[in-house]
């Protein structure tokens, strides 16, 4: 018995990464998850007191090592604040970064509000499942936003259901422009680090400094075009270092989004809805 | 543990409630960082009642439901909890039933392995980012955890079950049987 199971499992398993999201495995997971649907979205909403109560625990506990880094960041933004104001650049820089994240929803988008249903139990799928799916006008690959930045994007679409893969999760890369200074990179995870993220093909002579903000490069040609529409505020730049014989830099950036403990999000609808 | 259709049909509805509870409560706590995990101390706790064959099945049933539900990679974490709840059944076959403090020690330790056999089974499949040391730490929490958690979810996967578990206690069947042996012994000694 035990080794029908082990075979089963590892047909499943390569099968599942053979076939594409219409075949047999990926449309029987989909059936599953769309009759269980319902269900699992009536748990979390009755769930949802017990599960605050104990977030809020946790989160008062964190927080207190999170006052500390806090008061550094508040040092820190008001020396920004009064070297801004001395090169009296600080009015265009506010024009500039209402330009650059007003509009988060693209032309030809129709956000769909839409509740975490859902969440992965390991640290290695950064997923959640929401409640909104094909029938809201949900479709792949439609980038996914929560009130404080960029969540992910949707990467498996049911009927009532959908799976959104955050920006933390293992296969997430976007491609992402530091505020003011417009160097782009490619933002890319770092697993075991929920709230971090790494901003990659940095070379060492661009200038990144902590407190900078990221955002979606959204760029489009012919050939390629970003998932991402331009502008999404992902984080804040964490770290920066570049070691001895690196041609890049090392620049780390902090979530802005509260990837662990959202909600709602909003999709970004690419389809019509009906 | 005596499975008939009623044992049966307890074990999936336990099989799905875990599954969703799963994903819609425990997922979303955190804790130190990370979150319980307590499909795995379930099916470690069905594997510790039942023997590696009930143990096995029930691991491979919850595993492919949170696979469905999680539209993740089919059959990763129903191999996981396969092999958890195998050998938590090879260990009440081999070692018997678990004292308290041998339950809380293979909580953690199904916790770790069951992790570790994840990770394993992720790495094999490729990882495009970069690993960290936060990884590891991740699943030192959820060991903790399991050793923490293991007692109350072994208590209340042995009430559902209980009517399937020889060692606790005779079935509906056993207690009429009995009282019947006792009511024959009482005419017997009236008869004296």
């Amino acid at each position: 018995m035990l080794a029908v199971l082990v075979v089963a499992g590892l047909t499943m398993l390569s099968l599942y990464f053979q076939e594409g999201p219409t075949g047999p495995l990926h449309s029987g997971q989909g059936l599953v998850s769309n009759l269980l649907g319902p269900v699992e979205e009536g748990a979390s909403r009755a769930l949802k007191p017990p599960r605050d109560l104990i977030n809020w625990f946790s989160e008062t506990f964190d927080a207190r090592g999170e006052n500390a880094r806090l008061r550094d960041e508040v040092a820190d933004l008001r020396n920004r604040l009064a070297e801004s104001e001395s090169t009296a650049t600080a009015g265009s820089q506010r024009a500039k970064l209402d330009s650059l994240v007003g509009g988060l929803v693209p032309t030809g988008s129709t956000p769909v509000d839409a509740r975490v249903i859902g969440r992965s139990p390991t640290v290695w799928y950064s997923t959640v499942v929401i409640d909104k799916g094909s029938s809201a006008g949900v479709r792949l690959d439609d980038p996914v936003v929560s009130p404080a930045g960029l969540a992910g994007r949707v990467t498996l679409v049911n009927r009532g259901n959908s799976e959104v893969t955050l920006i933390t999760d293992s296969d997430s890369s976007v491609a992402a422009r530091v505020f003011p200074s417009g160097t782009i990179g490619v933002i890319e995870p770092e697993l075991g680090k929920p709230q971090n993220l790494q901003l990659n093909y940095i070379r060492g002579g661009e200038e990144i400094r902590k407190g900078q903000m990221v955002v979606t490069a959204g760029f489009s040609d012919p050939a390629l075009s970003s998932l991402f529409p331009p502008g999404i505020p992902i984080g804040r730049v964490s770290e920066v270092s570049l070691e001895e014989l690196q041609a890049y830099q090392r620049v780390e950036v902090r979530v802005y989004a509260d990837l662990r403990d959202m909600d709602y999000v909003k999709v970004l609808a690419s389809g019509s809805k009906g | 543990m005596i499975v008939t259709w009623k044992i049966v049909a307890r074990l999936c509805a336990l099989a799905l409630l875990v599954a969703i509870l799963q994903t819609s409560f425990f997922s979303q706590l955190w804790i130190f960082g990370s979150s319980p995990e307590i499909a795995l101390l379930v099916v470690m706790s069905v594997g510790l009642l039942g023997g590696s064959l009930t143990g096995s099945v029930f691991g491979f049933s919850v595993g492919l439901l949170l696979d469905c539900l999680l539209m993740s990679d089919l059959g990763a974490l129903a191999l996981t909890l396969m092999a958890v709840g195998y050998f938590a059944g090879r260990y009440r076959e081999d070692v018997g039933r678990p004292t308290r403090l041998a339950a809380v020690l293979l909580g953690g330790l199904f916790t770790f392995a069951g992790g570790g056999l994840f990770a394993v089974i992720q790495l094999g499949l490729g990882v495009d980012s970069e690993v960290t040391g936060g990884v590891a730490r991740d699943l030192l929490v959820e060991t903790l955890l399991g050793f923490l958690l293991v007692m109350p979810v072994l208590l209340l996967v042995r009430l559902w079950l209980r009517s399937a578990l020889i060692e606790d206690g005779p079935s509906q069947e056993g207690r009429r049987m009995r009282r019947l042996r006792e009511k024959e012994k009482r005419v017997e000694e009236a008869g004296a």
